[in-house]
């Protein structure tokens, strides 16, 4: 243990006698979000990112259309592509992970509402993005929502509009209209308890700008934080060739001091820098971004889990290199991609469907992801304590194949 | 207490040492001599853990180092041949750390690095980082490295290669030093002069094996009273070793188209009938040095060559 405080005292003074390398490995990412804020249009700012929404509409009546222009309409279509397709063309699309999510309307929708019965809407939402299928269902369900109110309250009215529509005509004349809308008068009169002030709508109304007011900035920012550790990680990983090459690591090996505990020296002192590197980006987006200050424990400590994911990959991919160059190199050949499809560069909903599919499945991907729902969304314990479950095994499977490794590498 | 039996490192078919064996009691200093590539830095490697022996027993302290590698380690300090430091680091970092992985803690540990300062002459520079240091410095700081927990046994591997002599004289001022505590001390170099003035016993080895072994009193019997004379030229070995057998105590040690080598007794007397011999069998002669007898003239005489070839 004495050996294990003084290895991580050590490396962190080791560390901290170049500042610059720190202030780099935190800066870069910060310098390279900013570029590809600027070259996508702004740094985070609304409207950078639409939603596609594929609508399949078997129903063709007027209810449908309202429920399609519901997506095209005010600051909805900012957010919103609304694209109609049909059914197996759309579920091919789907499948390429070209769009956020297909809604399915129903063929007996109209009727349903006019009737007072159920129908079944059904939203397919791309499973490799995470944050704007979820706006589009919470859209839905307000939608679904404001259909009850108005079904129960004018039912009687709206199947007064299509029953006693001429043979031919798309409208009803204006007699019929004038008894509607005299029906409906009264209805609202006999309501005006209830609805005025009209809290119903009011709350619909509250509802949306929460999802108007979402900012962007927040699908980047993770992202770009993590890429901070990633840089870290990348720095450490190189502290074995250094070591090695200084004969500090055979001096290690010579002494009595396990060299599990020297490597278990360098994981804490990553884990050490992570968790300021993070604290200092997670500080900034307390205050730049808005995020809440009491989610920065948690994405701490799940930022810098994944980053020690990542630095015990760079360390074996170090080790198995013949040289410290090679090492070097090997490590950047396999960064730059998963930084790519990892969503640091570009959030994953801005990615082709396959892509964010597979940067799912990679460390920092599923860091990235999960760190977006710890800053401002509302993550699922369960599904956080799994994500972080594989990236621990991870982790202890590839640190031990260092440790293996470390052993012929310290007497070569 | 150092004890080597039998030791063989072997990779694939290349043999780096080869049945080496060999003590050290406690308070002395075991030299092992030969020249670049001969073995001692695999038989350190061997000896501290680094490496597997391939057959053999490596003892230090009665703990085997192989089956009890800890307890061996323990008792074990060792002063690579290349400098191991942490450079941007300060000296007193450096030695805590170090302390630190041989077991040291706390009041115990920081006058102990206080004391291994004050030892190598260091201890008004413990602020600064090796990087600032000279070399020397540098060499006496990884000096201190290797002893900063008090090891029974010290394993020196060429420690004053590339040193100053008033670095290598401090140096050497050290290793007494630390024998003169009861430490037991093998020390590798191919610095004749150093081994002769240092070492209680030594060894010469050469290929992977031991080819001498003994006292420095005793080594020197080995090579007699016989000054080694060498001449380089062009001969025809076949006509050099008849005419020079003829000559009284002396002995043809190696003689090719190049350089004929011999032992021979009052050279300085019996130079001009050498080289009348030689000239006489048909030899072109360009150069002649003779060395009086030394560890060197008995490596020489040994395997043929000079130490530092």
């Amino acid at each position: 243990m004495r050996f294990l405080i003084a290895s991580v005292v050590k490396d962190l003074k080791w560390r901290l006698a170049d500042p610059m390398a720190l202030a780099l490995w935190v800066g870069i990412p910060l310098i390279i979000g900013t570029l590809v804020g600027l070259a996508t249009g702004g740094g985070g700012g609304s409207g950078t990112l639409k939603a596609k929404l594929l609508v399949v509409d078997q129903d063709e009546t007027l209810a449908a259309q309202l429920l399609m222009g519901a997506f095209s309409q005010g600051q909805l279509a900012e957010m919103f592509d609304v694209e109609e397709v049909d059914l197996a063309s759309g579920e091919i699309r789907m499948d390429n992970g070209d769009a956020s999510a297909m809604l399915v309307i129903p063929a007996d929708l109209a009727t349903a509402v006019l009737s007072e019965e159920p129908a079944v809407l059904r939203l397919v939402t791309n499973p490799a993005q995470r944050i704007l299928p979820g706006i589009v269902e919470q859209v839905l369900e307000v939608l679904v929502e404001g259909t009850f109110y108005l079904q129960r309250l004018f039912g009687e009215q709206l199947r007064m509009m299509t029953e006693e529509l001429p043979q031919g005509e798309s409208m009803p004349g204006d007699a019929a209209v004038a008894d509607i809308a005299t029906q409906i008068n009264r209805a609202m009169s006999g309501l005006e308890g209830t609805l005025f002030p009209p809290v119903i709508l009011l709350e619909t109304v509250v509802d949306r700008p929460e999802t108007e007011a979402f900012n962007f900035a927040l699908l980047f920012f993770p992202g770009m934080m993590f890429m901070s550790l990633i840089f870290v990680a990348q720095g450490l990983s190189e502290d074995l060739w250094n070591e090695r090459k200084q004969g500090t690591l055979r001096r290690v090996a010579v002494s009595p001091a396990p060299l599990a505990v020297f490597l278990g020296g360098k994981v804490l002192t990553a884990a050490v820098l992570m968790a300021g590197a993070s604290l200092v980006g997670m500080l900034l987006a307390v205050v730049l971004i808005d995020v809440e200050l009491s989610r920065l424990p948690l994405a701490v400590a799940w930022s810098t889990l994944g980053g020690l994911s990542m630095l015990c990959m760079f360390m074996l991919l170090q080790l198995l290199a013949t040289s410290q160059r090679g090492g070097g190199l090997l490590v950047s050949v396999v960064m730059f991609p998963l930084l790519m499809i990892g969503g640091s560069f570009f959030p994953s909903e801005a990615m082709p469907g396959w892509m964010a599919m597979i940067g799912g499945w990679t460390p920092n991907g599923l860091t990235v992801e999960q760190l977006k729902m710890v800053m401002a969304f509302d993550y699922q314990w369960g599904e956080l304590g799994r994500s972080a479950a594989a990236l621990a095994v991870g982790a202890a499977a590839l640190v031990s194949l260092v440790w293996w490794r470390l052993r012929t590498f310290a007497v070569q | 207490m150092i004890e080597v039996d039998g030791l063989r490192k072997q990779y694939g078919d290349l043999v780096a040492v080869d049945g080496v064996g060999f003590s050290a009691g406690e308070g002395k200093i075991f030299g092992l001599l030969g020249p670049n590539g001969a073995g001692k830095s695999t038989t350190i490697s061997c000896m501290s853990g680094l490496l597997t022996p391939t057959d053999g027993r490596v003892r230090i302290m009665g703990h085997d180092i192989v089956h009890e590698p800890r307890a061996a380690k323990q008792q074990l300090g060792v002063v690579p041949q290349e400098l191991a430091l942490y450079e941007d680091l300060s000296a007193r970092d450096n030695l805590t750390y170090w302390a630190a992985a041989y077991g040291l803690s706390g009041t115990g540990l920081r006058d102990r690095v206080d004391s291994v300062l004050e030892y190598v002459g260091l201890l008004d520079r413990a602020s600064d980082p090796p990087k600032a240091y000279s070399g020397g410095m540098k060499r006496r700081l990884n000096f201190a490295c290797g002893v900063v927990h008090e090891p029974k046994v010290l394993l020196l591997d060429e420690p004053t290669a590339g040193v100053d002599p008033q670095s290598r004289a401090r140096l050497l001022d050290l290793v007494r030093a630390q024998a003169a505590k009861g430490t037991s001390v093998l020390y590798t170099t191919h610095y004749m002069e150093e081994a002769q003035e240092l070492c209680d016993s030594l060894a010469i080895i050469d290929h992977g094996k031991l080819i001498a072994m003994g006292t420095l009193a005793e080594l020197r019997a080995m090579v007699g009273e016989r000054d080694l004379v060498r001449v380089v030229g062009h001969f025809d070995p076949e006509r050099i070793r008849p005419a020079l057998a003829e000559l009284p105590d002396s002995e043809v040690l190696t003689a090719d188209q190049d350089s004929v080598m011999l032992a021979v007794k009052g050279a300085a007397l019996q130079l001009p009938a050498v080289l009348q011999a030689l000239a006489a069998a048909g030899g072109h002669l360009r150069e002649t040095t003779f060395t009086e007898p030394s560890l060197e003239t008995l490596f020489m005489k040994l395997t043929g060559r000079e130490l530092r070839e």
